[in-house]
């Protein structure tokens, strides 16, 4: 007997907004929980594992997950957590799978709004070296930046107008909580987060969950729809000394893209109709689109004017930390089964980028295709 | 959430938490030397096989893992190799003379003069800032800094063992529709209210709005009786960091009365010899309530007691 075809059943997410203050993780979590099953005639009975990203660090308590199990729909069930975003436990969901299991619950969380998501960045780096002088996910994203735009002559204007599209789009979805979307004007003239990068050029945190449904040929089979197949994976990981990585380049994420092209059977990530990627700063999006095949180095502007790249908006404007990989998950699965208008050419393939680390150390890409 | 995902955002107040921890760092070999040199002024790197020099030193190389074969005295001067600005601060990576890597510190300039491959040297902190990587207070600009060399180093201090250090980190937690209620109760009316679970006339302690067992919504409101039943215990009679109050005492899981999950709280006992007689499973207690203002929270109960036969 082969490999089992792996496919997304379904998927369910909370509004992302910059603080629930009026629910705890539990909350958000049952919700996604109890809300994904709805629709697909399965239940939680039916659920042979459950896989769950968060921070311990962003949750305040060691092994959060043990408090979080009950929420989960968790109770005498086989439970993992992967400290890493939800992308990964898809992986990791989609690999059981593969060995036997039919029906995988995968849920990403993040709370940032309960925590300070610069302490959290910092409690990542080197402590004898790095954090004394005050180096974290703000610096290293600033000196990816000016690195970037100083080899390739770019404007911080052009930056502001990708910022200020993804916000659009994010503002058209109608799931990420916010004001009215800051034009390109505004981007520039928010404050500075780390030079050339304004606030508004850095992804927000955002509170969130997020569950995802993934099963068997067989069971997706009978889901009635046709199923949204996840037909390659990859994963590659940056040196933790961020000094040292190539300049102007994420290695990781093109050798992510070759393993999940390689094993979906495309020769090129150009082959999809829908992109959704996670960058942890506007520089750090042109980067994965780069990565990912979708532009020669120093050309990811282009890429990213592409009406296929982040739809849903993107990390930009809501970056559940630990989620947000998964968001893109969802959202890529949503937009190739949402029906088109008779005559339109329905989308076939999508592919998704989740990162994580500081100044993306670490990358996963996901082929899905229907 | 379940019953109203679309409620609009609303500013509560939250529970505040710090979790704050002692560690002891261990540097190993090179980060220690680096570090036990901060005082004397002298820069540490590593040299690998072939030559390379990497600093700050390191036990390893960071690109493939190799032990370096010794340690090196490296330049105080080099060039800036990227910079940004965070909180007014710039921060560049800085390449020393002789070296093949760069690494991240704080450049004493303004963000306008600097410039990729600009020359820096390092400027040592004047108040004494110990075994820091802060005794280099930053780099400045410097753009007739000579060209420095790779020295042997020469009479190395002692590595530094472990160093102390902590880290403090502050959260705000949101309580949520069901803890929100159960600690206004508490506060308002010195009542302790569950939920039903989803299927049980006997209330979950916490409230929580799925059943953790059945995964279905929980069911109504329900006071519990401020007296229960022990059904797991433990005397404590050894002190560890993290107690609130000192040995010996009981700890106990309870059941209250009306409830059918476990509160965990203490009771409080004379001498480990009587309490054993008396404290077990099965045991009747009531909780005795903090004198004053009652606040909203577990303390608010501030010990159980035993309910004497």
């Amino acid at each position: 007997m082969g490999l089992s075809q792996v496919a997304v059943l379904a998927s369910a997410q909370t509004e992302l907004r910059p603080a629930w203050r009026d629910a705890q993780h539990i909350d958000l979590i049952s919700s996604v929980v109890t809300n994904v099953f709805k629709g697909t005639g399965l239940t939680i009975d039916d659920v042979d594992f459950v896989i769950d990203s968060g921070s311990d660090v962003l949750d305040g308590r060691s092994i959060s997950n043990c408090g979080f199990l009950g929420a989960l729909g968790a109770h005498h069930k086989e439970e993992a957590r992967v400290e890493e975003d939800g992308l990964w436990g898809a992986l990791y969901g989609v690999n059981k799978i593969r060995a036997g299991a039919s029906i995988g619950l995968i849920v990403a969380y993040s709370k940032p709004s309960e925590s300070s998501v610069d302490l959290y960045w910092s409690s990542m780096v080197e402590p004898f070296y790095q954090r004394p002088v005050g180096f974290g996910q703000k610096a290293a994203l600033g000196i990816q930046a000016q690195r970037y735009l100083a080899a390739h002559g770019i404007k911080d204007e052009a930056l502001a107008e990708v910022v200020a599209r993804r916000w659009a789009a994010a503002a058209a979805g109608g799931k990420v909580a916010m004001g009215d979307a800051p034009d390109a004007r505004t981007v520039l003239a928010s404050e500075e987060a780390a030079a050339p990068l304004t606030d508004l050029m850095i992804a927000r945190p955002v509170d969130g969950a997020v569950a995802v449904l993934i099963g068997n040929a067989d069971v997706a089979r009978r889901a009635g729809r046709p199923p949204v197949l996840i037909t390659g994976m990859g994963t590659s990981m940056e040196t933790h000394s961020f000094a040292e990585r190539t300049a102007n380049r994420l290695d990781s994420v093109s050798n992510a893209t070759k393993m999940a092209l390689g094993k979906a059977g495309w020769a090129s990530a150009a082959a999809a109709d829908v992109v959704e990627t996670s960058g942890s700063s506007v520089v750090g999006e042109l980067l994965a689109l780069e990565g990912l095949g979708l532009a020669p180095a120093g050309k990811g502007l282009d890429a990213a004017q592409d009406a296929k790249v982040n739809r849903s908006g993107g990390a930009l404007p809501a970056d559940p930390i630990m989620a947000t990989g998964l968001v893109r998950l969802a959202e890529a699965a949503k937009q190739l089964s949402t029906p088109v208008a008779g005559g339109a050419k329905a989308p076939a393939k999508a592919i998704v980028h989740g990162t994580g680390g500081v100044a993306m150390q670490t990358n996963c890409v996901f082929t899905l295709e229907v | 959430m379940f019953y109203a995902p679309e409620t609009a955002p609303i500013d509560l107040p939250t529970f505040k938490s710090t979790i704050a921890m002692p560690y002891t760092l261990t540097p190993g070999r090179s980060a220690g030397t680096f570090l036990a040199e901060m005082p004397n002024r002298r820069i540490v790197g590593s040299r690998f096989a072939g030559g390379k020099v990497i600093a700050p030193a390191q036990d390893f190389s960071p690109v493939n893992g190799d032990e370096p074969e010794e340690l090196v005295q490296v330049p105080e001067n080099g060039e800036l190799t990227a910079f940004t600005r965070v909180d007014g601060v710039v921060i560049g990576l800085v390449r020393l003379d002789g070296c093949e890597n760069a690494f991240a510190h704080r450049i004493l300039a303004d963000l306008a003069d600097c410039k990729v491959g600009q020359r820096v040297a390092a400027q040592w902190a004047s108040e004494d800032a110990g075994t820091s990587i802060t005794a280099i207070e930053g780099f400045v600009l410097s753009p007739d800094a000579p060209v420095g060399e790779v020295k042997p180093l020469v009479g190395p201090a002692e590595p530094l063992g472990v160093i102390n250090y902590s880290m403090a980190l502050d959260y705000d937690h949101a309580y949520g529709p069901y803890y929100g209620r159960m600690f206004d109760e508490l506060k308002e009316n010195g009542v302790v209210m569950g939920v039903r679970g989803s299927n049980a006339d006997d209330a979950l302690l916490p409230p929580r709005e799925i059943d953790d067992i059945t995964h279905k919504r929980t069911g109504t409101w329900k006071a519990c009786a401020d007296t229960g039943t022990i059904r797991a215990c433990s005397l404590i009679n050894m002190e560890v960091y993290g107690q609130t109050r000192p040995v010996p005492y009981a700890y106990a899981e309870i059941v209250l009365d009306g409830a059918s999950t476990k509160m965990i709280h203490i009771i409080e006992i004379d001498d480990l010899e009587s309490a054993k007689q008396t404290i077990k499973p099965g045991t009747r207690v009531r909780a005795i309530w903090t004198k004053g203002e009652r606040k909203g929270a577990v303390s608010d109960i501030e010990r159980f007691e035993v309910i004497e036969a």
